[in-house]
């Protein structure tokens, strides 16, 4: 087996607004025709501003939207051939980690039901295994196992953005799809959670494709960088390259607006 | 060089069954003639609560409970509501975090710019008003400042909504502006873009700016002065060169430490983190 995970080949996604009954519908292309892959055990960055089609990406490679046009193949298969079972195994395979830890958690349910969902819906585990297998992730994750009867509410968004790890990793996933992970906490938070990040990577072998907006952050924790414009890929390089080389126009503007703190003994 | 503002010994506390929540407790700072403070703190330091007790915007179960905010001289806390209206959107103006909310979706952009106009000078008449709008419009680096006028917010971009704020704000000429968060909505270009501009308008009108963010790599790009917040009370206090050169506190060292910086933290190193089972108030105030 190679060590692709993700083959993306002139991938696009369009949308269509209508504006009316008697007029041409105005096309949006979200994604257009990028190509690149994901490799095992890496950590890819895809990187852009607001509406440059960074999400749409993720969702095209979770399967939540489907393709206009072009291939995604997930360890050689193509997804967007799947089906009932083989559809079902990809899901578990491939997890996603949300943006914002207060809306992605239904606040009626306690954390132990939360986290022990995909097992419920994907296993055939009993209720003590589930449970016995949910202490065990919320303890991988630093919770404290007998915060298993809590509710959401009663958690900050450092703790709550603990338990959406927890559910992504419930089903021993090879992929996790993090989608600006860390931008709705505070920055001490923010470490603390890319830290949990890098250690489960390293403990479970797992591959993330990181969405964020933060350049920093994306520096500290990717192997490799795709950078996105108005739906297409302007540049594409491992890190160190990337910032020692930007070579895109837009790729160097980006780089001179981060904030960097000067100087720190 | 003199002081604009000097708050002394703020106090603001939230009232609740549950409880005082001491959310400004003893703050005292001063914000000089024509330089940018900047607060930073994490969620729930107090940073918001000091500007906001500032522009008088505390309402209950909150109150300021003791301190004086001395605006040239005066205390605004003895103002009554009516003399403080005067000052407010005349000479301290406020812009917030989330462009999207706060400007109002049914009113043109020049509408709400010309409001700020309407309440405070009074001798303008409509023609001056609207000239006053489109220069204040065409400052802040929107295009067809006299088209814009007609528009309405939801046809604007997120970083071209937050200059409309800012001239809203800068309409009056101020002397001091508040800026709660202003870029933490917006993408980075933007969002250097907006910080550019602030500055720009302070060196051209000589405005005091009192910046509040928790952004630490903003902070070092535009504060003269510093003062770091942490659960309701300043732990150090010092110009922006010595804090970032020589953080003092062990708070601002966490704080510090935990962003990773492109070339200076080791890929991948795990990152240093405020630890929540210290009592950073335990250590002593750095206020230099």
């Amino acid at each position: 087996m190679s060590d692709v995970v993700f083959k993306v080949q002139h991938l696009k996604k369009y949308y269509e607004i209508n504006l009316g009954m008697f007029k041409q519908p105005k096309i949006v292309k979200a994604v257009d025709d990028i190509s690149f892959e994901v490799r095992k055990g890496e950590v890819l960055s895809l990187v852009g501003e607001s509406g440059c089609g960074k999400s749409t990406t993720a969702k095209l490679l979770l399967k939540i939207e489907e393709p206009t046009d072009g291939t995604i193949t997930f360890e050689g298969q193509d997804i967007t051939q799947l089906h009932g079972d083989e559809l079902s195994t990809y899901r578990s395979k491939v997890q996603i980690i949300f943006q914002d830890p207060y809306s992605s958690l239904n606040p009626r349910w306690k954390v132990g039901r939360i986290i022990g969902e995909p097992l419920t819906l994907n296993t055939d585990m009993t209720a003590p295994q589930i449970e016995e297998r949910v202490r065990y992730l919320m303890e991988k994750v630093g919770m404290a196992p007998d915060w298993y009867d809590r509710y959401p509410h009663q958690f900050s968004g450092g703790q709550r953005q603990r338990i959406g790890i927890a559910r992504a990793l419930a089903l021993n996933p090879e992929v996790i799809v993090c989608d600006e992970p860390v931008s709705a906490l505070d920055v001490s938070i923010q470490a603390q959670v890319l830290n949990l990040l890098l250690d489960l990577q390293e403990e479970f072998d797992l591959t993330y494709v990181f969405i964020s907006h933060d350049l920093s952050v994306v520096e500290h924790i990717s192997d490799r960088i795709v950078v996105m414009y108005y739906g297409e890929i302007v540049e594409a390089k491992p890190v160190d390259a990337l910032f020692a080389n930007p070579e895109h126009p837009y790729t160097r503007k980006l780089l001179s607006a981060i904030p960097m703190i000067k100087s720190v003994s | 060089m003199s002081n604009l503002v000097e708050i002394r010994n703020l106090q603001t506390y939230f009232y609740s069954d549950a409880g005082v929540n001491h959310a400004v407790d003893g703050v005292s700072f001063e914000i000089p003639q024509g330089k940018t403070v900047c607060i930073v703190g994490e969620s729930g330091s107090g940073k918001s609560i000091t500007a906001l007790s500032i522009m008088g915007l505390i309402d209950p179960p909150g109150r300021i409970v003791g301190g004086e905010i001395l605006f040239e001289g005066t205390d605004l806390l003895r103002l009554s509501d009516a003399q403080l209206r005067k000052v407010r959107g005349r000479d301290i103006s406020m812009i917030f975090q989330e462009p999207m909310t706060s400007l109002n979706p049914s009113y043109t952009v020049g509408y709400q710019i010309d409001e700020a106009l309407r309440l405070h000078q009074k001798h303008l008449n409509k023609k001056e008003r609207f000239e006053k709008v489109v220069e204040a419009l065409d400052l802040v680096g929107i295009p067809d400042p006299r088209e814009k006028y007609r528009e309405y917010p939801f046809k604007l971009s997120g970083g071209q909504r937050q200059r409309v704020m800012i001239a809203i704000a800068m309409a009056c000429e101020p002397k001091m502006l508040i800026a709660d968060e202003p870029t933490t909505a917006l993408d980075v270009t933007i969002q250097a873009q907006v910080l550019d501009l602030m500055k720009e308008l302070q060196e051209k009108k000589g405005t005091s700016l009192l910046f509040i963010t928790h952004d630490l790599a903003v902070v070092s790009q535009i504060a003269d002065e510093v003062v770091v917040m942490y659960r309701g009370h300043i732990v150090e206090k010092a110009s922006a060169e010595e804090l970032f050169n020589d953080p003092r506190h062990p708070y601002t060292r966490a704080l510090l430490h935990s962003i990773p910086r492109p070339g200076v933290t080791p890929r991948k190193s795990q990152l240093d983190t405020v630890d929540d089972t210290v009592d950073y108030l335990a250590f002593p105030k750095e206020i230099r």
